[in-house]
């Protein structure tokens, strides 16, 4: 459904990806792991269509993405894309509510029901008391679920997530991954997770390492075997799938 | 101790570089402004001379004291607004180095350090610039305009400075309170009382002036027309600042029914900070409130005199001088909307990341423009006729014609006022731009 | 390779059972299936206590003086004896529990060797690391689902073992760091 293939990209001399393929079906949960600097957030904002790679393309449901100019990619992600950042993308004058009934109203759905249908988010989300708070006012943890209530609102059919859990604590950042994971699997969202934490690349189906802008590994579930070499191709640059 | 005073002045990124050097152009203006103004109080009065027959001759004192008030206060606004310029960034970083150890004291002497050391560069360029074009017009004009002496360049230079260290000081304020609050910054200054108390001292000051006219127990009439100008000037300000509680009402309640997200998203951020827009829009809104002022008497004159050039000349001079403040007023807009962006650019390249379009961030900055300038405008406009006409009162022949003038001249200014905010915003999109880039996204 | 009851084999080996079924104990009065059931309960994933292990824990815990016998249910067979905490079991109890463990510095395991050895040698280490890592990352998988699923129970046991496996994936990132560099430095 969502297909990168030999993406590069460099900022100035740095080489941020150089050669990174990956396939990613509909409904499944990957997650984006490797070592800081390694291009992470830079396949992932490829990926989301935020930012256009030099080589290499990237396809949702075999159309092109890179190609299309900043419009209708911007159109393209709204109608299609949720996305969760590791922190700030609240704005940080509207209630809990407003900010996740936003997408909503961009969509130009009434006024009425985007508010409803955000409410209902927040209380799916559990986070029905911080509704009408201030981000100000929220806790980490609540925050990001805010945040996620705000990017599954508008029924994407993918969600992005860069770090979603970088400034929390272990236990709220289960809880969030947990309503994340939870809610993607339920309506069948592909979601695509940036992390570098083990514990949060273990919620997801998949994995795709990456090492100096390649990729580096792979590895699906089902691997397990104790002993026995799972699957993953270590070769540099070359596309691992199992 | 000095060391840690100068050091963040030395570690600069670009935009406060230039920042810094906007805080230098602004003291420079003030401080021409000062001076100028100095010169024209310095003019003899009842001198007849054909060149400069508005200041000289007796008709059109109001105008000429009107003028003199436009000079003044813009310079002292300026000035003000010039040391608020770079407060965003430079609170940020105020808070860094308290988190760092600095002691309160120290990081509001850092603050005064940058202003005044901005002030006193840009004051002394604004000084030499007004010696030399005085030196000029003193020459060929052959003595008619005099030569203002240097000492009171100084006092004006050692005025402005003064007043940048003053905010400079103040503007740590926060930061001394709280070096966290930055970060986590829920609650927002709000309308105060005094704003309210601004407004009486000044109808009071006016007042004395109308009633003392020629018989004012200090300086004579010159003491009335100085306590009539204080007066109007004080009066403005607490105007402009008591629309912080209408600035407030508006947008809370344009928030409130809106099923437009960019009418939603303007409204609450003018409704989370209504101080800073009015803050913004005071030379708006003094611009408002004299044209719309002069408008009423223009109309009082014009239809009782009928067109002639002599007035003609002043009005339009006077009409220039209105849009010589609207520009400056649009500088000050400007540096608001700049500020303003800074703070939400993570939200709003989030937002944009998530396929809001950028024209539409783009109409949230002209929104708010609208809803924080209409009440201001608004307000202006009416308290400048009003003022006229309620001074002008006794004065004969207030025909229906001259009211209707006076009526939509104010409203054609408090349009331009409107107008002006919204053209700002339009403009204020390239900032906008510059604060969606994808790296405002990165969380490394 | 571990898996969960190997972990909680572990904890449990570190609590030791005499402990765990004075714990139960200090609840209230309890008869040895009542213990053996609850034992299963608490610690999920544990081998399940033999009936004999309860009974000659709980006569050593009679010697010591840490438990008596409280009531003896009639025509019951040794399955109907209730037992009671004594003081001096609670008090053997909070001694216990106050007790700090030793840091093991768990540097014993295969999986170090392994990688030291790999790393000595040369040349596989690498894909050897990241073939651990990817048998790593499926089994934290399949406790994280686990843990998503279970009793509050069943989670704490998930947790130690989802952290204890992070924490060598950890360490395997660091490796293949600290290999790279090492390769980088001999190479240049
Ligand atoms: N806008 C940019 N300008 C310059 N260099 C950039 C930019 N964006 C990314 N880079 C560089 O590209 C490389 C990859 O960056 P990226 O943010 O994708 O890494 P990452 O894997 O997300 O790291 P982290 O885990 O620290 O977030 C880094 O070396 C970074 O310095
Ligand atoms: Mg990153």
């Amino acid at each position: 459904m969502l297909e990168a293939r030999a993406l590069r990209k460099a900022f100035g001399r740095t080489t941020a990806l150089d050669g990174v393929s990956a396939e990613i079906g509909e409904g499944e949960i990957i997650a984006i792991t490797g070592p800081s600097g390694s291009g992470k957030s830079t396949l992932l904002h490829c990926l989301a269509g935020i930012i256009r790679p030099e080589a290499g393309e990237v396809r949702l449901d075999g159309r092109r993405v890179d190609t299309l100019d900043e419009d209708d990619r911007t159109r393209l992600r709204r109608e299609n894309f949720g996305i969760v950042f590791q922190f700030g993308q609240l704005v940080p004058e509207l209630s809990a509510v407003e900010n996740v009934a936003l997408p909503l109203l961009f969509n130009r759905h009434g006024r009425r029901e985007s508010l409803r249908t955000a409410r209902s988010w927040l209380e799916r989300l559990d986070t029905a008391d911080c509704a009408d708070h201030l981000p100000g006012e929220l806790s980490g943890g609540q925050l990001q679920r805010v945040a996620v209530a705000r990017a599954l609102a508008v029924g994407p059919r993918v969600v992005f997530a860069d770090e979603p859990t970088g400034a929390l604590d272990s236990l709220a950042g289960e809880q969030v991954m947990d309503t994340l994971v939870g809610t993607a699997r339920e309506s069948r969202t592909t979601l695509v997770i940036v992390t570098h934490d083990n514990r949060v690349a273990a919620y997801a189906d998949r994995e795709i390492v990456l090492r100096d802008g390649t990729v580096a590994g792979a590895s699906t579930v089902g691997t397990s075997t104790a002993g026995a070499p799972a699957a993953g191709a270590p070769a540099a640059g070359g596309e691992a799938t199992t | 101790m000095i060391t840690v005073i100068r050091m963040p002045v030395r570690g600069r990124s670009a935009p406060e570089r230039a920042r810094a050097r906007l805080m230098s152009v602004g003291a420079a203006l003030a401080t021409f402004l000062l001076c100028a103004a100095v010169t024209l109080v310095s003019f003899r009065i009842d001198t007849p001379d054909d060149r400069l027959w508005m200041f000289t001759e007796r008709e059109p004192r109001l105008v000429v004291a009107l003028t003199l008030a436009l000079l003044v206060v813009p310079a002292a606004v300026f000035t003000y607004q010039a040391s608020r310029l770079a407060t965003a960034t430079r609170e940020r970083r105020l808070a860094a180095l308290r988190l760092a150890g600095a002691t309160p004291y120290e990081t509001r002497l850092i603050g005064a350090y940058e202003a005044g050391r901005q002030a006193l560069l840009g004051g002394s360029l604004g000084g030499v610039a007004h010696l030399a074009v005085n030196v000029v017009l003193w020459w060929s004009l052959d003595g008619v305009v005099p030569l203002l002496s240097p000492v009171w360049t100084l006092a004006a230079l050692a005025a402005v400075v003064l007043a940048e260290v003053w905010s400079g000081l103040a503007a740590g304020r926060h930061v001394v309170a709280s070096p966290l609050g930055l970060v986590r910054r829920a609650r927002l200054r709000g309308p105060r009382a005094v704003d309210l108390l601004l407004v009486a001292l000044g109808v009071a000051l006016l007042a004395a002036g109308l009633i003392g006219k020629g018989r004012f127990p200090v300086l004579g009439k010159y003491g009335a027309a100085l306590s009539m100008t204080a007066g109007m000037v004080l009066l403005l300000f607490g105007l402009v600042l008591a629309a912080t509680w209408l600035i407030r009402a508006v947008a809370r309640r344009a928030g409130r029914v809106t099923a437009a997200p960019e009418t939603l998203l303007a409204a609450r951020i003018v409704q989370a900070d209504p101080r800073a827009w009015a803050r913004a829009l005071t030379v708006v809104g003094l611009t408002v409130f004299f044209g719309s002022g002069i408008g009423a008497q223009q109309g009082n004159v014009l239809l009782r005199t009928g067109l002639q050039p002599p007035y003609l000349t002043a009005y339009l001079l006077i009409d220039l001088a209105l849009l010589l403040a609207l520009v400056t007023s649009a500088a000050a807009l400007v540096v608001h909307q700049a500020e303003e962006l800074l703070d939400h650019r993570r939200s709003f390249a989030a937002l944009a990341a998530s396929g809001v379009p950028a024209t539409a961030l783009g109409r949230v900055l002209t929104r708010q423009a609208l809803i924080a300038a209409s009440p201001v405008c608004v307000v202006a406009a009416v308290a400048g006729a009003g003022l006229v006409i309620l001074t002008g009162a006794d004065a004969p022949g207030w025909s229906p014609g001259a009211f209707a003038f006076t009526a939509v001249r104010a409203a054609v200014m408090a349009g331009i006022g409107v107008l002006a905010a919204v053209l700002v915003a339009r403009a204020s999109r390239r900032i906008l731009r510059e604060a969606l880039r994808p790296e405002e996204l990165r969380t490394g | 390779m571990y898996s969960l009851g190997e972990y909680i084999e572990c904890i449990v080996a570190i609590m030791s059972t005499r402990h765990v079924l004075l714990g139960l104990l200090a609840e209230r009065p309890k008869h040895g299936y009542e213990l053996k059931k609850e034992h299963d309960h608490h610690l999920p994933g544990a081998r399940p206590l033999a009936y004999g292990q309860v009974y000659a824990t709980l006569q050593r815990l009679e010697r010591d003086g840490f438990a008596e016998v409280a009531e003896t249910a009639q025509g019951g067979g040794p399955e109907r004896t209730v037992y009671a905490i004594t003081d001096r079991g609670g008090a053997e109890l909070a001694r216990w529990l106050e007790e700090v463990e030793e840091s093991a510095p768990y540097v014993v395991s295969p999986l170090f060797s392994r990688v030291v050895v790999a790393a000595v040698t040369g040349g596989a280490a690498d894909g050897y690391l990241l073939r651990q890592r990817a048998a790593h990352l499926a089994r934290m998988r399949e406790l994280t689902a686990e843990r998503r699923s279970g009793s509050p129970a069943r989670a704490l046991a998930a947790d130690y073992a989802l952290q204890h496996l992070d924490a060598d994936l950890r360490w395997i990132e660091t490796a293949m760091e600290r290999l790279a560099d090492l390769r980088g430095e001999i190479d240049a």
